[in-house]
């Protein structure tokens, strides 16, 4: 809870200290300030109740919210410094970058830690306004405001069916507090079709916010419009935030339910692995090819929300995890190699170019593949084991899309081992993007040691 | 331990060592990592289990960790380390040898061997499997022939495809089991309907590293692609992975399915017997033919091994020697032809015997080898293997002795035409001394086995009947 303020306070402090024109200044502050939120956090972990703020119950921080909070402040803390370079172009403004990736930051820990459907709320809108505000901070570029626009409204219609959803599930049971609707619901023989209503209304917001197909189709332009640095962060902290918050929901609110819904986000599921992986098999610029593998990502990581199993939450926050350690990597690489299109050509002889960051894509490529020993074989392996004895055929399923998904992984390692025309432009690497990417290739190679539960 | 560390320091060593030592680093790396493993041979007792690595823990996903060798193990890392070793010197004139990526794949190529080998916990198998994917497809990617990438792309997914097939079975397989240690998923007891599952996921894995017909349509060409070291690798060390893995993972994981599926398995594996010994015969590409003449001996081998009993495991493991020695000096002759003449193309070679008699000399033993001329260690493995056949089913045994036949007709065929006949070239360079020395000390392993094969048999035989009295 300490740490939230903490967070948010440092928020508001780099918004001033902006003004002395210090942009390191206020990087060193936004790193100290979630150093020490994350060390708060952490200290927490021992204790016997979980603790909340005054009297106020509707936050939580209990263990599985400790860990999507520290996950999440350790790729907003890489995201930042690996946007760093970026943002100082822009210099007056770096304190608003930093001020509103740490204020989304904020709402992602409200949305894993809620404990009542308002501040779920709440944390929903102040993780994604200041993202909508991010997607389009590139205000000369056609595509930035477009993605910029095109999120706010998806988005802002997603959450007016969340707040729809939510409204009919207090119809039927008459409370906000999530134990409480689940032990109703779980007590009641016959249910109100109100709370189908409103199940189905929240599942779809859910699967609008965590970019599940058939809602997919904002996230292609917004991840590809977006300034690299914003794609980088929704995949990775927007994710924790958004899946936390749909795991919690589902696993305590309805699992006396399971039968009814998890049969459509069954099929879903399988919707969403074969549309991000057949549409990424011909993209040609990287974002967007980035776009459609987290789609597919979003599908195998939606077995964890099917399965009963007790280690799921744990299981998906550690794919989650695994995923960022790519998602920043490549995205770092990506801002690096600084190609005004984008495409996936630009990633040409890396290797010989640059051997630390051709190493680096590579394992993040393959860590993305699962291929093992990388943390990307973990996260996939608990996942799929997670859910094997309740739904094999998903899990066969879910095998089939990797093999499909190794097709464009191995065609981007291709691209960057090749060793013919290879462009000779410098690439300059600052010291903070070498910590960030040597932090990314150790997370890739050992993070899968974390893979089992504490 | 130090089994698995030597290579894997050598790999990273490689990476700092200047260029113009690189040749003999590599050489003294795989010397010593050689002799470690005799060092381990010769303290070992046939009927015991050595653990090398076991922290008794089991983490809270079921991994163990386990890493260990029984006879059957450390034969296949003794086999590993030797033709690591025969592959580095086989390389020391050539270009390759003094890059320091290739000198470091091929390190770490072989920690991922011995890795697999050794492995006795379910996920580290999986893992170790993986792992040597990685170096063999970069060797061929970066040093292979132009047309390569195509190519390349397909084995990659190929063989990647039917390894998540294996994940698949071991995943499931745990569900049954306390923890991934090789012991506890063998004592699994399984409906036969889930063991075909389990069964089925392994083979596909396993067949299409063999490769078996109908899975080997990326081999050929990715053993010509390849350069020289690569298609060694290919086809004398990573398909043994597949051929050992049958033996101590699928077969014994899931013997439940066993009555059902030896059948069908033996019917592809005598199927890709002949059919690939057909292709082979009408090969004009050298390396090509090679290519199918691996994949019709190793059909043998495969249908060996799932005829599981004391004596076809031991012809197994014979014969899995035999081809990996037979493999290197073929694939080293078809280079050396390919080196100095510039061309692999059989219409246009001939007569190379008359300017390199040194060469034709040590081709020929290979190639007798090959063809399992008695005195050779091919001909008792393939002699127990066609017997174990034929006592299954008199007409598959027939059928599968076919091999022999057309084996000696098509290695023959390939030698005649390139070594006889007028000679298209006058000056061809005989063999430099490491070319030699890799051929003779070939030689000389073929021909020991050729006359004491019991050696290998009474290595393996303990730890064999272990596992076989193990199975339910």
């Amino acid at each position: 809870m300490n740490a939230l303020i903490v967070i948010f306070i440092t928020g508001l402090l780099s918004l001033f200290i902006a003004f002395a024109k210090k942009p390191l200044l206020v990087l060193i502050t936004a790193c100290a300030g979630l150093v020490t939120a994350a060390i708060l956090l952490a200290q927490q972990w021992g204790l016997e109740t979980p603790q909340s703020l005054f009297k106020y119950k509707g936050l939580l921080f209990d263990h599985n919210a400790i860990g999507y909070s520290l996950v999440a402040i350790l790729f907003a803390f890489l995201a930042i410094l690996a946007g760093y370079k970026s943002f100082k172009e822009n210099e007056e403004h770096i304190g608003d970058y930093v001020a509103l990736l740490l204020f989304s930051l904020v709402g992602a820990m409200c949305m894993v830690s809620y404990t009542d459907l308002f501040m779920f709320f709440l944390g929903l809108e102040i993780l994604s306004i200041p993202i909508y505000v991010m997607a389009g901070t590139k205000k000369k570029d056609v595509r930035s405001s477009e993605a910029s626009i095109k999120y706010f409204l998806t988005g802002a219609f997603a959450t007016g069916v969340l707040l729809f959803g939510i409204a009919w599930l207090y119809g039927a049971v008459g409370s906000f507090d999530i134990n409480v609707i689940g032990m109703k619901i779980n007590l009641e023989a016959s249910h109100s079709s109100l709370l189908y209503v409103g199940l189905l209304l929240i599942l779809a917001a859910f699967l609008f916010k965590v970019g599940a197909a058939p809602f997919h189709f904002w996230s292609p332009d917004v991840y590809s419009g977006s300034p690299s640095i914003v794609t980088g962060y929704m995949a990775a902290v927007v994710k924790i935030g958004a899946f936390g918050a749909f795991i919690k929901l589902f696993t305590v609110c309805f699992p006396s339910l399971h039968e009814f819904w998890a049969p459509a986000l069954a099929g879903l599921a399988i919707l969403t692995m074969f549309v991000g992986n057949l549409s990424a098999l011909s993209q040609i610029t990287f974002k967007r090819l980035l776009a459609y593998s987290s789609i597919t990502h979003v599908g195998y990581a939606l077995l964890t929300i099917l399965s009963t199993d007790g280690g799921s939450q744990f299981n998906l926050l550690f794919y989650l995890f695994a995923y960022g350690f790519s998602i920043i990597s490549l995205i770092t690489i990506s801002m690096l190699l600084n190609d005004e299109e984008d495409k996936i050509e630009a990633f040409k002889g890396l290797g010989k170019r640059h051997p630390f960051l051709g190493f680096v894509a590579i394992l993040a490529l393959l860590s993305l593949a699962g291929v093992p020993p990388l943390v990307g074989f973990f996260g996939k392996y608990l996942v799929f084991a997670g859910a094997i004895s309740e739904f094999p055929t998903l899990v066969v399923i879910a095998i089939i899309n990797s093999g499909i998904g190794i097709y464009y992984y191995l065609k981007t390692i291709m691209t960057v081992v090749s060793k013919d025309d290879v462009s000779e432009a410098k690439i300059e690497v600052t010291g903070i993007q070498y910590f960030v990417l040597v932090v990314c290739a150790l997370g890739l190679l050992l993070g899968g040691l974390f893979a089992s539960h504490v | 331990m130090e089994l698995l560390l030597i290579p894997f320091v050598f790999a990273l060593l490689a990476l700092v060592v200047p260029s113009n030592m690189m040749r003999s680093f590599s050489l003294v790396g795989g010397l010593i990592s050689l002799l470690a493993t005799i060092a381990h041979v010769l303290n070992f007792d046939t009927s015991s289990f050595v653990s090398i690595f076991d922290p008794q823990v089991v983490n809270s996903i079921g991994l163990t960790c386990k890493l260990g060798y029984d006879g059957m193990s450390l034969f296949m890392v003794l086999l590993t380390s030797l033709i690591t070793f025969l592959i580095l010197l086989a390389n020391y004139n050539r270009e390759l040898s003094a890059n320091k990526s290739f000198t470091s794949l091929l390190f770490f190529m072989q920690f991922g061997l011995i890795g697999v080998f050794t492995a006795f916990d379910g996920v580290l198998f999986y893992i170790f499997w993986e792992l040597t994917l990685i170096p063999v497809f970069l060797i061929a990617l970066w040093f292979g022939a132009p047309d390569r990438k195509k190519v390349l792309i397909k084995f990659f997914i190929y063989t990647f495809v039917g390894s998540l097939a294996m994940l698949l079975s071991i995943i499931s397989i745990k569900a049954y089991a306390p923890s991934f240690s090789h012991a506890d998923l063998m004592a699994v007891e399984l409906t036969s309907k889930a063991a075909y599952w389990i069964f089925g996921g392994f083979f596909i894995a396993f067949a299409i590293k063999i490769p078996l017909f109908p899975f080997h349509t990326w081999q050929p060409k990715t053993y010509t692609v390849s350069p020289m070291a690569g298609t060694m690798l290919l086809s004398a060390l990573m398909l043994k992975m597949a051929l050992y893995g049958m033996i101590r993972w699928m077969i014994v994981l899931a013997p439940e399915a066993l009555p059902e599926m030896t059948y069908p398995i033996i019917v592809l594996a005598v199927i890709g017997v002949v059919y690939a010994a057909l292709i082979a015969i009408k090969q004009n590409d050298i390396k090509t033919l090679f290519a199918f003449a691996s994949i019709s001996h190793v059909g043998l081998i495969a249908a060996g091994a799932i005829l599981w009993s004391h004596d076809n495991w031991s012809a197994v493991f014979i014969q899995m020697a035999n081809h990996s020695l037979v493999a290197v000096g073929l694939f080293l002759a078809a280079d050396i032809i390919e080196q100095r003449l510039g061309n692999r193309s059989l219409s246009h070679l001939g007569g190379i015997a008359k300017v390199a008699p040194k060469f034709a000399f040590m081709f020929g033993g290979i190639v007798l080898a090959s063809i399992s001329v008695p005195l050779s260690s091919g001909f008792i493995g393939e002699f127990m293997l066609l017997k174990g056949l034929f006592s299954y089913n008199a007409l598959i045994g027939i059928i599968a002795g076919s091999t022999l036949v057309f084996g000696a007709a098509y290695t023959l065929r390939a030698y005649q035409l390139s070594m006889y006949g007028p000679a298209t070239k006058h000056h061809f360079a005989d063999l430099s001394w490491n070319e030699w020395l890799t051929f003779l000390i070939l030689l000389i392993i073929i021909v020991v086995f050729g006359i004491y094969p019991q050696a290998i048999i009474d290595f393996v035989s303990p730890s064999i009947d272990q596992l076989l009295g193990s199975i339910k």
